[in-house]
């Protein structure tokens, strides 16, 4: 089920994004103009990883790369509320 | 400690660290301390690829027409890569699994140098195809003295606890001298080594590829040796997943989910772990110098290949919990992004979709909704 929430990355303005089965976190961050590092796209490498500061969200695939608590990789996981992270 | 390939003793895996416990018996894989390392071997073997299986025949006309400040860029760059995949197809195995203690982890360990061991192969497929001989491109690797220099870094790590390991398992604990040096092994000793060569291992796959692979990719941008540059995305696909591993492995020992005296070592070896990963850097922007000496490349010149080695060492190293260190916060080289994707890559025309194409895949789910635009 796709839906809309706010993110705010770092401290750069809040953009809305709408993500999904289809659409991962990452993706729908670049298509809202946002220049995240990555290299895989598909959770094992982790050059995406983030600092989650406030929200939740949900993976579509479980990533492989090592991901600390707090910390997210958005090329895997959707959001599931609004969110703040630190990239 | 003698090593025993069947060790008989009856151990729990679930209670073993990672290594320096006891040997692996049994090679089960139903309970894993670890199961990262299970899910790594299955993606490394779902990347399965062969040299052969890439056609590199045009890159021979693009490479007669390359200048001669390219030609140097270009084999230089393949007889590192030679190099470090000629360590890395049997070091691992020769180092770690003597000491190994964990069934998911040992054929971990046996499959990633596996995959290094394809790499290999496949420098002589691209060679091969460039010359009608390339003795002498492999004949120079051992007395091209810039190639010397990173060769005998980059091995030490791994000599120095293979030593120490075998002096260990004839003697096991206590000072010994062999050849009028004299040697102190402990078990903290060997921790020790342990952790300073797995990171040595970390900054080698997590940086030392990359100058080469940003130039090879630069050459494709310009639509050369296209063969080539499809091999190394599959070797930096491959590449990406063994930093991975290595990065697990330093982590889950600094977070002390393992073994509570590694957390001990990692602390007190932090700064040198440290200094292995900034001087592998370093090492690297002199390798760019070195390529660029001759003259440089259309797209490429030594300063942002710098500035993109100081850029990829910043995010390896926030993932083994060291604070960037360099200045580049932002990625020079934007387009690099599109060859290490993971999905982007192609190994066989019904794979196109994705990357990790499991052979006789059966998605035996199927749910009523399946069925919805179905009509009799």
């Amino acid at each position: 089920m796709a839906s809309t929430h706010k993110v705010q990355v770092n401290s750069l303005p809040v953009v809305e994004v709408t993500t999904g089965e289809s659409k991962s976190l990452l993706q729908a961050l670049e298509e809202a103009g946002l220049e995240l590092n990555y290299h895989c796209r598909t959770g094992f490498c982790g050059a995406c990883r983030c600092t989650l500061t406030s929200g939740q969200v949900e993976y579509l695939n479980e990533p492989l790369a090592y991901v600390r608590q707090g910390e997210i990789l958005p090329c895997v996981c959707i959001a599931k509320s609004d969110l703040s992270i630190d990239h | 400690m003698r090593y025993t390939t069947f060790n008989q003793n009856n151990v729990n895996p679930l209670g073993e660290p990672m290594f320096f416990g006891n040997p692996v018996n049994v090679a089960r894989y139903d309970q894993q301390r670890h199961s990262i390392f299970e899910k790594l071997i299955e993606k490394q073997l779902s990347f399965f690829w062969r040299p052969e299986e890439v056609d590199v025949s045009r890159d021979r006309v693009d490479f007669q027409a390359m200048s001669e400040s390219e030609k140097h860029i270009f084999i230089s760059n393949l007889k590192y890569q030679t190099l470090l995949d000629s360590v890395q197809g049997r070091s691992p195995n020769i180092a770690f699994l003597p000491i190994v203690s964990l069934p998911e982890l040992e054929t971990w360990i046996e499959t990633w140098s596996f995959s290094e061991t394809i790499h290999s192969r496949s420098y002589t497929h691209i060679l091969r195809n460039l010359f009608t001989d390339p003795g002498p491109v492999f004949d120079d690797i051992v007395v091209n003295e810039q190639i010397r220099e990173r060769a005998s870094d980059i091995s030490k790590y791994y000599d120095d606890l293979i030593f120490y390991v075998q002096l260990w398992q004839i003697y096991g604990e206590g000072t010994f001298e062999i050849n009028g040096e004299t040697h102190e092994v402990s078990r903290r000793i060997l921790k020790r080594k342990l952790f300073l060569c797995v990171n040595s291992v970390n900054a080698l796959e997590a940086i030392r590829f990359y100058v080469s692979f940003a130039c090879t990719f630069a050459f494709a941008e310009r639509e050369l040796m296209e063969g080539n540059s499809k091999i190394i995305r599959l070797i930096a696909r491959d590449e990406n997943l063994h930093v991975t591993s290595t990065q697990h492995i330093i982590n889950l020992w600094q977070h002390g989910d393992d073994d509570p005296e590694m957390k001990e070592v990692a602390e007190e070896c932090r700064e040198e772990a440290f200094e292995i990963f900034t001087s592998a850097v370093e090492q690297e922007k002199k390798w760019a110098g070195y390529l660029f000496e001759n003259g440089s490349m259309i797209g490429l010149n030594k300063e942002i290949l710098c500035q993109y080695v100081e850029y990829i060492a910043n995010l390896r190293m926030q993932a083994i919990g060291f604070e960037p260190h360099y200045n580049q916060v932002t990625n020079p080289l934007p387009w690099m992004n599109k060859y290490l994707v993971s999905d982007n890559v192609q190994v066989a025309p019904q794979e196109s979709e994705i990357s990790s194409y499991l052979v006789g895949q059966i998605d035996s789910e199927v749910s009523a909704g399946d069925f919805g635009d179905f009509d009799l």
